[in-house]
Formats: C-alpha cells, sequence, structure tokens
C-alpha cells in the first residue's frame, strides 16, 4: 500500500467526487448557526452549562438516524493530529480544534455533514456537497436542523429570527459558500475585476479556508454577507446566480487561452507544472497548490488525459500538514514536511519516476 | 546589503514569499518594512464589530444601561469586549442597541427567514395569516371578489385555530 492509499480511504466523500458544474466549483457549502434558548451562548456559558449542552449533543446520532450514520466526538478526547486533518478537510473551524474544552463535533459517515457543538454557538449544523449544489446543501441542513429542534429547544425571536452569539449571523444563521477554481481568470488577468464587481452584490469573497486565510492555488470562497433579512431560498439562488456567471466568466476566459495564438503558452506552463510536481523534492503548500492548479486546468482544457480530475481536490487536503504527519504517525519539522508532500504528489502524478529514483 | 525600496540604510527584514509559483525575496529595512510588507491596517472583523458596539453619540440624553443581562450577567461593555452577545435574552436586554447594531450589519432588523416548525407554530401561523391578508387587499385591489372571498374564509380559519393556541 502506497502512502496516499493510507489516508485516501479517510478522505469525505466531497474531495473524492465530482459534482455538477465540477470543472470549476470544487465544493458547496451550507452552514446554520443554532442556540438552545436555555443556556447562554458558548462564550457567557459556565463549564457545568457547556458540559450539559455537550451531554445533550451525545444523544443527536440517534436523532438524527433517519439522515444517516452519524458519531458523536467529543473534542478534548480527540488526538492533536486528528482534530488538524478535521480543519484540513473544511469540518470543523480553526478555533474548534484549538479550544477543545466542552466542545464536539459530529460527523456523518461519509463526511458530508458535520455539527460542531459549543464553538462560537451551540451548534454549528454543516453540509458539504462536491460542486455546485445549492438547493441540495440548503435542503439537506434544513432537515437535519429540523431533526435536531424536535430535541434542542433553539433560541428563536419572532422579529430577528434564529438569536446567535454574534450579530453577524442572526436570522436565518445562514451561510452558503461555494468553492471555486478560476486559473484561466487567473491568468488573463480579469480575477480581480470578477471579484470586485461580485462583491457589489452583497457576496464575501475569501480564501481557501475561510477568514484571514491566503487563496492558495487560484481557489476561492464566494458566500452571502448578511444573514437578516432575506428568505433562505432567496439568498441560495442570488449566489447561485452569481456562481453562475462567475462559471461562465471562467469558461470563456478558458476558451480564450486555448486560442492556437495562446494555446502553446498555456500547454508550456501545464506541463513545466506536470514536469516539476512528478520530479520534485521539496514542495511548500503553496508551490503545491500553485502547480497543482495549473495541472488541473490542463486537464479541463484536454492537454493531460491520464490523471483523475479529483486530484486536485484530494491532494490539496492530502498535502497539508497534519495530514502529512498522520501518515508518518508523528510531529514533523517543516523542512521534513516538505519532503513528504514532494513524495506523496510524485506518487499521485508520476508513480513510475517515484520508482525509477 | 543595502535595503530595496530606499538603497540607503542597511537591510535587516527579509522577507520571501512565493506568489504564482514565483519565489519572492524582499530585503528591507526596518522602516521601509514598517512602511510597506509588514504594514498592518488595524482593521480587521473584531475591531470593526467592536467600535459598532460603542455607544454612539447619536443615542445622546439616554443613559448607557449599567446594568447587566439578567440572565447571563453581560454587560454591554462586556459584549463589546467579546463582540458577541451573552445569551439569547441579551437581544431583549439590550434591544434598543441590538436594533442600531443590526441595521448597521444587515441593513434591517426583521428575520423573513425560516421559522422552527414544532416550538414556533404560532409564528408560523401568524406569517401566513398576514401573508393571505396582503392577498386580499391585492384580490379586492382587483375587484376578484369571488378570490377575495375564499381567501377570507381562509383567514378565518386560521385564526380560529390560532385562538385554539392562545396561552
Amino acid at each position: 500500500m502506497g502512502i496516499g492509499d493510507a489516508i485516501r480511504r479517510a478522505l469525505s466523500s466531497w474531495t473524492k467526487k465530482e459534482g455538477p458544474h465540477g470543472d470549476i466549483v470544487l465544493g458547496t457549502r451550507v452552514r446554520l448557526a443554532r442556540n438552545s434558548k436555555d443556556v447562554p451562548f458558548p462564550g457567557a456559558s459556565s463549564k457545568e452549562q457547556l458540559q450539559s449542552v455537550l451531554d445533550q449533543a451525545r444523544s443527536f446520532p440517534d436523532v438524527l438516524k433517519d439522515e444517516g450514520s452519524f458519531v458523536f466526538y467529543d473534542m478534548a478526547e480527540m488526538d492533536a493530529l486528528d482534530r488538524d486533518m478535521l480543519v484540513e478537510k473544511h469540518l470543523i473551524s480553526p478555533n474548534h480544534a484549538r479550544h477543545t474544552f466542552h466542545r464536539g463535533v459530529i460527523l456523518r459517515s461519509d463526511e458530508d455533514i458535520s455539527i460542531m457543538v459549543n464553538e462560537e454557538d451551540h451548534l454549528r449544523i454543516q453540509v458539504l456537497f462536491p460542486g455546485l449544489q445549492l438547493q441540495q446543501a440548503w435542503k439537506h441542513a434544513s432537515r437535519v436542523d429540523d431533526c435536531l429542534e424536535s430535541k434542542f429547544g433553539y433560541a428563536f425571536d419572532k422579529e430577528r429570527g434564529y438569536l446567535t452569539a454574534c450579530p453577524t449571523n442572526v436570522g436565518t444563521g445562514m451561510r452558503a459558500s461555494v468553492m471555486l477554481h478560476l486559473p484561466a481568470l487567473a491568468r488573463v488577468n480579469r480575477l480581480r475585476e470578477v471579484l470586485g464587481t461580485v462583491s457589489q452584490f452583497g457576496l464575501v469573497v475569501r480564501g481557501l479556508y475561510g477568514e484571514g486565510s491566503e487563496s492558495y492555488g487560484n481557489i476561492y470562497q464566494l458566500s452571502n454577507q448578511v444573514t437578516l433579512g432575506h428568505r433562505e431560498e432567496e439568498m441560495i439562488e442570488h449566489l447561485e446566480r452569481v456562481t453562475k456567471q462567475i462559471i461562465q466568466s471562467e469558461r470563456q476566459a478558458r476558451e480564450y487561452l486555448s486560442q492556437p495564438e495562446r494555446r502553446l503558452a498555456v500547454e508550456d506552463t501545464v506541463y513545466r507544472a506536470f514536469g516539476i510536481l512528478s520530479f520534485a523534492r521539496i514542495l511548500s503548500t503553496e508551490e503545491a497548490m500553485q502547480l497543482l492548479s495549473d495541472v488541473r486546468l490542463g486537464m479541463d482544457l484536454g492537454f493531460i488525459h491520464h490523471l483523475d480530475k479529483e486530484i486536485l481536490k484530494e491532494l490539496m487536503v492530502m498535502i497539508r500538514a497534519a495530514h502529512l504527519q498522520k501518515i508518518m504517525g508523528q510531529n514533523l519539522p517543516p523542512e521534513e514536511r516538505d519532503k513528504l508532500r514532494a513524495s506523496l504528489v510524485r506518487e499521485k502524478l508520476n508513480p513510475q519516476a517515484l520508482k525509477k529514483s | 546589503m543595502l535595503c530595496e525600496q530606499c538603497g540607503k540604510k542597511q537591510a535587516s527584514v527579509h522577507v520571501t514569499k512565493i506568489q504564482n509559483g514565483q519565489k519572492i525575496e524582499r530585503h528591507l529595512c526596518k522602516e521601509c518594512a514598517h512602511q510597506g510588507g509588514e504594514f498592518s491596517t488595524g482593521i480587521d472583523f473584531q475591531n470593526m464589530l467592536s467600535s459598532f458596539f460603542e455607544y454612539p453619540q447619536t443615542w445622546g440624553q439616554k443613559a448607557r444601561p449599567k446594568q447587566g443581562c439578567p440572565v447571563c450577567g453581560s454587560t454591554l461593555t462586556d459584549i463589546q469586549n467579546r463582540s458577541q452577545l451573552g445569551c439569547s435574552q441579551c437581544y431583549t436586554t439590550f434591544d434598543s442597541e441590538v436594533n442600531t447594531l443590526l441595521r448597521r450589519i444587515h441593513g434591517t432588523t426583521e428575520h423573513v427567514g425560516k421559522i422552527p416548525e414544532s416550538s414556533h407554530g404560532r409564528i408560523r401561523l401568524e406569517r401566513q395569516v398576514q401573508d393571505l391578508r396582503e392577498q386580499l387587499q391585492q384580490a379586492i385591489a382587483e375587484e376578484q371578489y369571488e378570490k377575495a372571498a375564499e381567501l377570507r374564509d381562509q383567514i378565518r380559519s386560521l385564526e380560529g385555530q390560532l385562538d385554539g393556541k392562545e396561552g
């Protein structure tokens, strides 16, 4: 068994499967913030109150049995590396992995659905699907929400809707987002223009790992700005419409790049990236992500056929620090990670080259 | 080595960045590093939100409430420091402050989305009645009296259910 296979099984289904518009939209997420009406928000709760919420959450897998097979985990009992892996898989927030006391997470077996317990709010329900599937993700999140509502008296106000610790989430408590791979728009220098326009329509653009994170490998997250004053379906439709515009614009940029006078230069970039990834001995995350983005563009433009298209999504999770350290079963200094990252990528892209060297 | 930016002082800050697969190295003196690459605006989410909680002058004569929330004990100062409310009761305790805040963030104070089914059936019914009333006005305006009569009956029946849920 190769090193890649060791954690391939551990990957969430959204990274393995291709969804609608999967050549551009890597994934869709819908998150709902919910709180108990009987207990102060986690930031102002006593230990006993936090524990009472956590204890209640232990019964949620049973409450949710019609929605699939769920398991409850106490964050404090989880290994630090396992917690970081959940962050890298986008299943919990970095904050949730760092402060573990009286916190929990409930995961569906395919990892399409996760529920953080006692993060900023008592419950954060999250649905993560491959490709552009906003409506479906909202419907699933809402169903899980309905199940939990019957067991957990929600803090809800007729005027203001679902009450949350931070007033930026009040109302629907919903944040819907799409993860976009936009290499062609980046190459023709139109990213700033497109993303700038989008932010004038009530949407926020962020890097790969959410708030404050940088964008690696031409991957951006787009989500709704406000949570109050619009129906969930309305917000979802708006985000979908704008996303489809961006998809169209990225497709046009890809077509532009495929024209005979430009094609060779793009092909050159793609194969150089493939060459480096196939033979490099040291790779940082940033460099790997940029090169993987180039290779994936090459697949989408039809230059490279022999690789699985989902390799970008898989590797973008697998080459992160915690996943690498999990493979080796120990903590590694950054230089060792860069070496391991390079050999993992080599094996995925070019197994023959690995054997010979 | 001299600073790349001013070319005068010794470079003491060395930054290596990988941007678009290209390694970018910057060698700057302390002063230039402060002005350029290492510059921080101090504008982040937390600071911005926290400033929203500051007591605005426009609230003028009305005294800033000193008392905390009866449920969780949070005062406005606590809330400002955390950039979070303490509990669901805080929304009522600091009603006018919260409304100002919500208008600043969302441009509105009114939720129109999902309503919990089991525990808030009453609110759901009320909203349904409200929708039907609007339709009724529309029907009357358009002189569709048959439709108006139907709507009126529906409203009455829902109002009957609401009375049943009284208390």
